[in-house]
């Protein structure tokens, strides 16, 4: 333990010869685990966003109670009441006509002024349940069996799909963590084959020295740690500026959609990328040194 | 400190190399190791630094049993030698201040004791003005100093030195000689092989091992020489 970090500075050293003996190699072997990261990176994106979109959908479990045409507004602030004191449900409010216009023009944003185009108010008045996940079931059934409303409009479908989606996408991503962990571990390997093909004549001293192989091969790590985490460091970089840019170009063309908070979403995206490199750096140069123990 | 009953080597392409060799070199002691060239020197040499097994017999070095798979006590074993090869092993694009040290690295010395030691190895072997220079950048004698250095700065009890004489005119080839064998003390000994016969007949205090096909004959000459094999 002494000797190493005695040695800390000789085994950079040593780490940064190996790198420079093949340069260009290592450079793509950097690029190359970098951008299969990055594919990684987009993946646990996208399952990140579709996972928390159903978080925060199941969590706003809403219906609109739509009214039928002979309810009155009276009738309907009676209707309220009695939505109240269903089970499972936390809230309740009448949206009216005018406010229900308000809401529209608020998701348009600019594109608003399609509404213009109506002579009359377009949107019809109607009852805002919001009810506990769980027993989103049995409250749907009750509201819908009341005199008076007309008919139900729920977010179950959607969910289903989006649920659906994320559950494509966790697949996927199990898919593409197994690809990206074998391609990295093999780069990472042959990076280190190569290295310690290029440097047989110093090992081979080292060894007639009497140099333990941890000593011999922990330059070896050193070398598989930095290209991996360069490689996890560039993903970062090429996500982030993805995310900030996404994010932009999402919000303004589907503003209807809630988006989950992006510094959040990528932090862990970026500890999640980071922590993966190491292990892929250190398992693919341990697997390379293995692999050349007995040549 | 080193002993060998009938040790022999056989190379997997059937040359036998050496042919049940009994020899026994005790702390202090100064040996030659001559014979032309393949009659088994350097494969002796390599049966002691284990880069080679007996195929039959038993050797220790360092009162230590040389066996295959005992890779941690040969380690332990290589780290109290100090091998001068013959193509000096230096690494390149490293000073020679670098591969001195380098052979010190992983033994139990402070950077404070490694860098003294190092330095003060060089400096007897004449290369202090060389120190920081690039080993590419040295002559054949200077690279041959600079591997002595290397193997001595780790204050080993055994030094081996393979053909050093090899390639050098007589009065190098001396110096060579002289050098090597002012490392010998009474805890350390000094193994060289030579194939110049001429350079070391006039010895009178050193132990004479001449190969031929394998097979050995030992003469010890001068007092010191017997005292230390007590």
């Amino acid at each position: 333990m002494k000797n190493a970090l005695y040695n800390t500075g000789y085994f950079l050293k040593e780490a940064k010869n190996i790198i420079r003996l093949n340069w260009l190699s290592n450079i793509f072997s950097f690029i190359s685990t970098g951008l299969i990261l990055f594919i990684l990176a987009m993946v646990v994106f996208g399952w990140g966003v579709s996972n928390l979109l159903v978080e925060m959908l199941q969590d706003e479990a809403e219906i609109s109670a739509y009214l039928d045409g002979n309810t009155d507004i009276q009738q309907a602030a009676g209707l309220v009441e009695t939505i109240k004191g269903i089970d499972g449900v936390w809230d309740v409010r009448l949206v009216d006509q005018t406010e229900a216009y308000g809401r529209m023009e608020e998701i348009l944003g600019e594109e608003a002024r399609v509404l213009e185009l109506f002579e009359e108010n377009p949107f019809e008045a109607f009852i805002e349940v919001r009810i506990h996940p769980d027993e989103l079931e049995p409250a749907l059934e009750k509201v819908g069996s009341l005199k008076g409303i007309g008919h139900i409009k729920e977010n179950r479908e959607v969910l289903g799909r989006i649920q659906s989606i994320t559950e494509g996408l966790k697949n996927l991503g199990y898919l593409v963590m197994a690809a990206v962990g074998i391609s990295t571990m093999v780069i990472i390997s042959h990076m280190i084959r190569q290295g310690i093909y290029n440097n047989r004549v110093q090992i081979d001293t080292l060894r007639l020295l009497g140099a333990p192989g941890s000593f011999i091969g922990f330059p070896f790590v050193l070398v598989g740690l930095l290209l991996t985490l360069g490689g996890g460091v560039l993903a970062s970089a090429l996500i982030v500026l993805l995310i900030n840019r996404g994010y932009g170009y999402i919000s303004g063309l589907m503003p209807f959609i809630p988006l989950p908070p992006v510094g959040e979403l990528v932090s862990g995206i970026i500890i999640l990328i980071v922590a993966v490199s190491v292990v892929l750096g250190i398992l693919g140069s341990l697997f390379g040194l293995s692999s050349t123990k007995n040549t | 400190m080193i002993e060998a009953k009938g040790v022999s080597l056989r190379y997997p392409d059937g040359t036998l190399a050496l042919k049940g060799i009994d020899l026994e070199v005790k702390p202090g002691e100064l040996v030659y190791i001559t014979g032309p060239s393949g009659s088994g020197k350097t494969s002796l040499l390599k049966v002691i630094m284990a880069m080679e097994y007996p195929t039959s017999g038993s050797l220790k070095v360092l009162w230590q049993p040389v066996t295959k798979g005992q890779t941690g006590r040969i380690n332990q074993m290589r780290r109290r030698i100090g091998p001068v090869f013959q193509e000096f092993k230096l690494i390149r694009g490293r000073t020679v201040l670098e591969n001195v040290m380098m052979g010190m690295r992983f033994l139990e010395v402070s950077p404070r004791q490694m860098k003294e030691n190092a330095g003060s190895a060089i400096a007897r072997l004449g290369l202090a003005h060389k120190t920081h220079s690039s080993v590419e950048n040295l002559s054949w004698g200077e690279a041959q100093r600079a591997a002595i250095a290397r193997a001595v700065a780790r204050k080993p009890v055994i030094i081996l030195a393979d053909e050093p004489t090899g390639n050098l005119d007589h009065a190098n080839a001396l110096n060579i000689l002289e050098l090597l064998t002012s490392f010998r003390d009474k805890n350390t000994a000094v193994i060289i092989t030579t194939h110049a016969t001429h350079l070391i007949e006039k010895q009178n205090n050193a132990t004479f091992i001449r190969m031929d096909g394998g097979n050995i004959t030992i003469e010890r000459r001068g007092k010191a020489n017997e005292e230390c094999l007590v």
